[in-house]
């Protein structure tokens, strides 16, 4: 009897233990998502009282005849592969420069990190003046060219500004898990490379690089995770403009529901992008699994 | 070897102007804070010809600038204590126990990190009208409970692991057991992990938007600070001067926090994402 009352009281316990957790995630995730899925199958303007069931065809549509949402799909795609390949690689050469004996090293760390504890909408404000008041005065002192382009009219060039400062913002992330990998390479390795006579490219590429294996692991993933999802910096920066050609997915799914007052359609579109983001995440967590089961 | 010391400071100073010019757009922005319409508009690179804090001034009053920064530190305090109180005791627990029901709740817990918070974007709103969570800095607090929990009860679960079973039974022994063992004896040991989730979830939660954007920008009394910019800059399209202020007094509390705690939030940072 004893022991079956404390079988009951550990219950108790962990039930205790648990449930505020269990209750804040199912309002905060999953009640919302059982929702997604059932208006994705409705027509439904947000205000009528009763969505209009109408089975898979937001999907149909969105997959056939949806021109906004194939342009931001491919946007976000571009986007997405830019920006992991640009900011891994800048953040490996920056943290290989940082990571060298130099006096002002936290000076310079703290510098290329500043921007990423701002708010993105707030930085796409600070470069959407820099580029339409700041590029003005700085043509007429240098006269270079350059600074006469249309940084935020023109779709090409619009694309970079995004992404350029997407990478501004966020380099001093990357930069501080490189530099954190590097400092556990042990010296006695690279000090034997020299011995061995390789060069710093090939010390770099023989050596270092592939002990920074699980430092890119994890800025990959976290590149990855953040570019499907751009939405602020665009927002404030282009605001989709010009002529809609910076719409991310994510800010595609934003103007149909809250915008264009499409709530089933949104929402349907909102579903894609979960799926997209599952399999994605999948695939790349397989990836690495199986690497780091090699190496 | 006189040649290496030459060559060392020369890199050492190429590289701290590369850091300042990296900067540059920042102090544009301060600079142009301090300016007159006219001076942003004939030049934007020159200093301020006489530092005027008028544009500040304006701003404070216009924004409400002390309602918007306690706006913001109910939301994050709130949400923060929350994230911190529900998230460990679940992953203490569950990591402690071992069994199906334990795995199960596990799962359902840090699943969510897969959910792509726009996907909910229009559900969350209806369930936090439905819950009469909006419009309201606390209800928006409460809800960043659920937002911060899988990244949490992730981190904690697996430094719990780490901590032998022998303190939990010394502790039954000595007579404390439930949320008194818990917060008595446990919760001090994972002080460093604790102390990695604030500083994450404090950068988060400040300076997020889109949530607080549906949940509470429908009136000024419950508006954060991005957002009292980004509304700002909406009015003002054209009077830089307003909206540089703005935008610097959104950020200056995160820059002035950041250069008092810069070692431990780099190292947070770090712990973060090598741990998330």
């Amino acid at each position: 009897m004893n022991k079956l009352g404390r079988r009951m009281a550990d219950k108790v316990e962990f039930g205790l233990f648990t449930l505020p957790v269990l209750i804040c995630v199912a309002v905060a995730f999953y009640i919302p998502f059982v929702l997604t899925v059932r208006y994705s199958l409705t027509k439904w303007n947000g205000i009528s009282k009763h969505p209009k069931f109408i089975g898979l065809d937001n999907f149909k549509q969105i997959f056939t005849g949806d021109a906004n949402f194939s342009h931001a799909a491919w946007f976000t795609v571009k986007y997405a592969v830019l920006y992991i390949v640009l900011i891994n690689v800048l953040a490996i050469l920056l943290a290989l420069v940082l990571d060298s004996k130099l006096k002002s090293k936290t000076f310079l760390r703290a510098a290329f990190f500043i921007p990423y504890i701002l708010s993105l909408v707030i930085v796409g404000f600070i470069w959407k003046f820099i580029f339409m008041q700041g590029f003005e005065s700085l043509g007429h002192s240098t006269g270079w060219s350059i600074f006469g382009w249309s940084w935020l009219g023109e779709p090409g060039l619009a694309f970079v500004s995004v992404l350029g400062v997407s990478i501004w913002q966020s380099i001093g992330f990357y930069l501080v898990i490189y530099i954190a990998g590097l400092q556990s390479v042990p010296d006695d390795l690279k000090e034997a490379a020299v011995v061995d006579g390789a060069g710093p490219v090939r010390r770099f590429f023989s050596v270092t690089l592939p002990l920074l294996a699980p430092s890119i692991t994890i800025a990959v993933f976290m590149a990855l995770t953040n570019s499907i999802k751009v939405f602020d910096v665009i927002l404030s920066l282009t605001g989709g403009g010009p002529g809609g050609t910076t719409y991310s997915v994510a800010y595609d799914i934003y103007r149909d529901t809250f915008q264009n007052n499409l709530y089933g359609y949104g929402t349907a579109k909102a579903l894609v992008l979960f799926v997209a983001v599952l399999i994605i995440t999948i695939v790349q967590l397989t990836i690495f699994k199986r690497r780091e089961v090699e190496g | 070897m006189k040649n290496n010391v030459v060559g060392r400071v020369i890199g050492e100073i190429v590289l701290i102007l590369l850091a300042l010019l990296f900067l540059y757009p920042l102090f544009l922005a301060i600079f142009n804070s301090f300016k007159s319409f006219q001076e942003v508009m004939t030049d934007v690179i020159a200093l301020p010809k006489s530092w005027t804090f008028d544009n500040y001034s304006y701003v404070w009053k216009f924004i409400n600038y002390p309602r918007l920064f306690l706006n913001n530190a109910v939301i994050t305090i709130l949400g923060l204590a929350g994230i911190i109180l529900v998230s460990s005791i679940a992953a203490y627990k569950l990591s402690r126990t071992r069994s199906r029901a334990s795995a199960i709740i596990y799962f359902i817990c840090i699943m969510p990190m897969l959910i792509p918070f726009q996907s909910i974007m229009l559900t969350v709103l209806k369930t936090a009208r439905f819950l009469h969570l909006s419009d309201s800095t606390w209800g928006l607090g409460l809800l960043y409970w659920g937002f911060g929990a899988p990244l949490a009860v992730f981190i904690y679960h697996g430094f719990v692991k780490g901590i032998p079973r022998e303190i939990d039974e010394s502790a039954t022994i000595d007579g404390a057991s439930g949320f008194r063992l818990f917060f008595s004896v446990i919760f001090p040991l994972l002080k460093s992990v604790t102390t990695t989730i604030i500083i994450i979830d404090v950068m988060w939660i400040w300076n997020d938007f889109l949530l607080p954007l549906l949940m509470v920008n429908g009136s000024p009394t419950t508006k954060t600070l991005t957002l009292a910019a980004y509304t700002f800059v909406g009015q003002y399209t054209s009077d830089w001067q307003y909206a540089m202020t703005a935008m610097v007094m959104a950020v200056l509390p995160s820059i002035i926090v950041f250069i008092f705690l810069q070692k431990y939030i780099v190292k947070g940072v770090v712990a973060g994402a090598v741990k998330g």
